[in-house]
């Protein structure tokens, strides 16, 4: 039992870190209709942003978010007014091209700059637990992770449902030209959804990295993961995502106590596929005609 | 050329103590594992210095593999026909070092392997070949003789990396600890990279092993020790194989890599003739700890070149002399010898090594040991 209820706890706040992860995704097809091949390489350039920050200015991973994610937005926001709006109307394998080619550039150059070896945070709470009783313990700082992606993803939705500018966005996403028409600046938008999915990334890098480690080519695995994840939930949905990360997050960790470590990848891209071959919009996911 | 050669042959034959010693190095000087190979330049240059006081003129020709075996081919090819050496220490990784072989027995050119732990590398009969360093199973066998000389356990649990390093080191230590009697309750083949091992230390600890065995890089090593703590495993010892819990990035961990058992080819505190002074002259002069790396190639060099210089730069000469002597030095006792289907092994005795107070220390065996053994593994604060 103790088993049972330590892998669900540690799956469901890994979870959240990749619900981040998948909702900036989303948010970026949901608006441009563009696959962010680059998702995971920027969630890596948000990992050494926060790195940087500590070692040099001794800012704590946590207190870093505030600043690594407004600067991740204007990055987002850059890499979409320079590269992907170019893109917008090009057929899907150029749009595929030009985000896989723009992750490749961030990584060899963070590796030109950084070396290709591993870097570890070490923060004075990095291995430390909250003991809940029945041999059950929480890791601190994957809580405090949990909590902050939970504060973020409120605070989106809030955006999103309740400001002019996320009805905008959702709008745009809804139908982009019915939007130009009604008077919505969507080029504007997409800076916005990009920037915003930028900033997600780069914060959930920020998230994880007292608990993982960073290396240059640390995005593929979470590009693929927010992949699925955003697949999973419903291509352009935020609830998806996150139900879909957690999901994810779980599966995984129940997986690896019940099957073996090195299956957990096999479950999970069962399961996938399970969901694409009976659902095919995804969990949350409205199908376009 | 031939007269010029003749008259070359000539001179090397009539005054063999005049004549500067050709010796070849192979080496990862760039590449991927550039970092170590770093290390054993820097041993072969102190082994320099040192036979330059002893008299013995040598003059090396390095050759930089980038860590490709079809590269440190080519390499020993231009070595061995172009270069015309008396005999090649290196390469370092055991792709290269396997691949290298061969060649050594085909153009009969001494070659001593200072540091690669693949097994078959001389286990394939050839005479030219000759390795410094204790093969990987020694890995396996050295770490579970030191926890069972220090307790009686039962149990063990295997976590590793579903790589080629990780597997084949568990692989042959199963086969160990089922000689030894001991059961093993966990086996867990983890893809490398995952961020999360809760679950699997969850169900590690769920079994209750006596012995944790791990095999990982730095960072998953980190990253298990951290998660073990936080899951609360806590067997009578962690035992890490190799690579991870040998840096010392991990050693710096000190909330979660303190008391860590782990093993290795050769320390700086250890009581062979040498070693202590070897640390400090290197750490002097290149800034650094050496690595068992620098101590491997150190000794190889120096052997190598004492037993060409003694052979007249003849190669046949040398690698009789290679299979004849012996040595004590900054690696211990080194002989060549043929056992358990070993050909021109050093026997090398791994030492087992804790990191006490941040520091890794030699705890086993008894005779080359500075410290005693902290056992159990104390619980976790």
């Amino acid at each position: 039992m103790a088993v049972f209820l330590q892998s669900l706890i540690s799956g469901v706040l890994i979870g959240g870190v990749y619900a981040l992860i998948g909702i900036g995704l989303t948010l970026i097809f949901g608006v441009m209709r563009v696959i962010n091949f680059a998702h995971g390489d920027i969630m890596m350039v948000g990992m050494y942003l926060t790195y940087l920050l500590f070692t040099l200015m001794g800012v704590d991973p946590f207190v870093s978010v505030l600043i690594s994610f407004p600067l991740m937005f204007f990055f987002g926001g850059f890499l979409q007014k320079v590269f992907i709006n170019r893109v917008l109307n090009a057929v899907a394998q150029n749009q595929i091209l030009l985000t896989i080619g723009l992750g490749l550039v961030m990584s060899n150059t963070v590796m030109l700059i950084f070396t290709s070896d591993y870097k570890i945070l070490t923060t004075s709470y990095s291995s430390s637990t909250i003991q809940v009783g029945g041999g059950v313990s929480i890791s601190t700082p994957l809580l405090v992770s949990f909590l902050i992606t939970a504060v973020i993803t409120a605070a989106l939705g809030w955006f999103l449902l309740k400001t002019d500018t996320g009805q905008a966005i959702r709008a745009t996403a809804q139908d982009r030209d019915a939007a130009q028409l009604m008077g919505i600046n969507v080029s504007r938008m997409s800076v916005i959804a990009f920037g915003l999915g930028a900033a997600l990334a780069g914060t959930a890098g920020a998230l994880i990295s007292p608990t993982y480690y960073i290396f240059p080519q640390v995005g593929g695995t979470f590009t693929l993961k927010a992949f699925v994840i955003t697949v999973l939930g419903g291509m352009g949905s935020v609830v998806g995502a996150t139900l879909g990360g957690i999901l994810i997050g779980i599966t995984e960790s129940m997986s690896a106590v019940y099957i073996s470590s090195g299956w957990k990848d096999v479950v999970v891209f069962v399961l996938f596929l399970l969901v694409l071959l009976f659902k095919p919009s995804g969990l949350m996911g409205k199908s376009r005609t | 050329m031939r007269k010029h050669l003749l008259a070359l042959g000539a001179v090397l034959a009539l005054s063999p103590c005049l004549m500067a010693q050709k010796i070849g190095v192979i080496n990862s000087m760039s590449g991927p594992e550039a970092p170590i190979g770093e290390h054993i330049t820097n041993g072969i240059k102190l082994a320099e210095e040192d036979l330059k006081k002893k008299g013995i003129n040598l003059q090396l020709v390095w050759e930089d593999d980038t860590g490709k075996p079809q590269i440190s081919m080519s390499a020993m090819e231009k070595l061995a026909t172009r270069d015309n050496v008396v005999g090649v220490v290196g390469p370092y990784t055991s792709a290269c070092s396997n691949a290298v072989a061969k060649l050594a027995e085909k153009y009969r050119v001494p070659l001593l392997i200072p540091a690669a732990a693949k097994e078959e590398i001389t286990r394939q009969g050839l005479k030219y070949v000759f390795r410094m360093n204790a093969p990987a199973d020694k890995y396996a066998s050295s770490l579970i003789d030191a926890a069972a000389a220090l307790g009686k356990p039962k149990s063990i649990a295997f976590i590793y990396e579903n790589t080629d390093f990780g597997t084949s080191t568990s692989k042959t230590a199963k086969e160990y600890v089922a000689k030894k009697g001991m059961q093993v309750v966990a086996d867990e083949p983890y893809p490398k990279g995952a961020a999360d091992y809760r679950s699997t230390l969850a169900k590690v600890k769920s079994k209750n092993p006596d012995l944790v065995f791990m095999v990982s890089y730095v960072a998953d090593a980190i990253l298990l020790m951290r998660q073990s703590k936080e899951v609360g495993l806590q067997p009578q010892a962690f035992l890490g194989a190799g690579a991870g819990f040998t840096t010392p990035e991990f050693a710096k961990e000190r909330a979660i890599s303190e008391n860590v058992i782990s093993c290795t080819q050769w320390t700086g505190d250890v009581n062979w003739p040498g070693a202590k002074e070897f640390e400090a002259r290197f750490k002097a002069k290149f800034g650094k700890e050496p690595t068992y790396h620098a101590a491997c190639a150190y000794a190889s060099m120096m052997i190598m070149a004492e037993t060409a210089r003694n052979a007249g730069g003849d190669r046949t000469k040398t690698q009789q002399g290679l299979k004849a002597g012996k040595w004590n030095g900054v690696m211990g006792e080194v002989q060549f010898a043929d056992y358990e289907g070993f050909t021109n092994q050093n026997n090398h005795q791994m030492l087992v090594q804790q990191i006490i107070n941040g520091n890794y220390e030699t705890v086993l065996p008894a005779k080359f040991a500075t410290k005693k053994p902290i056992f159990p593994f104390p619980k976790w604060k």
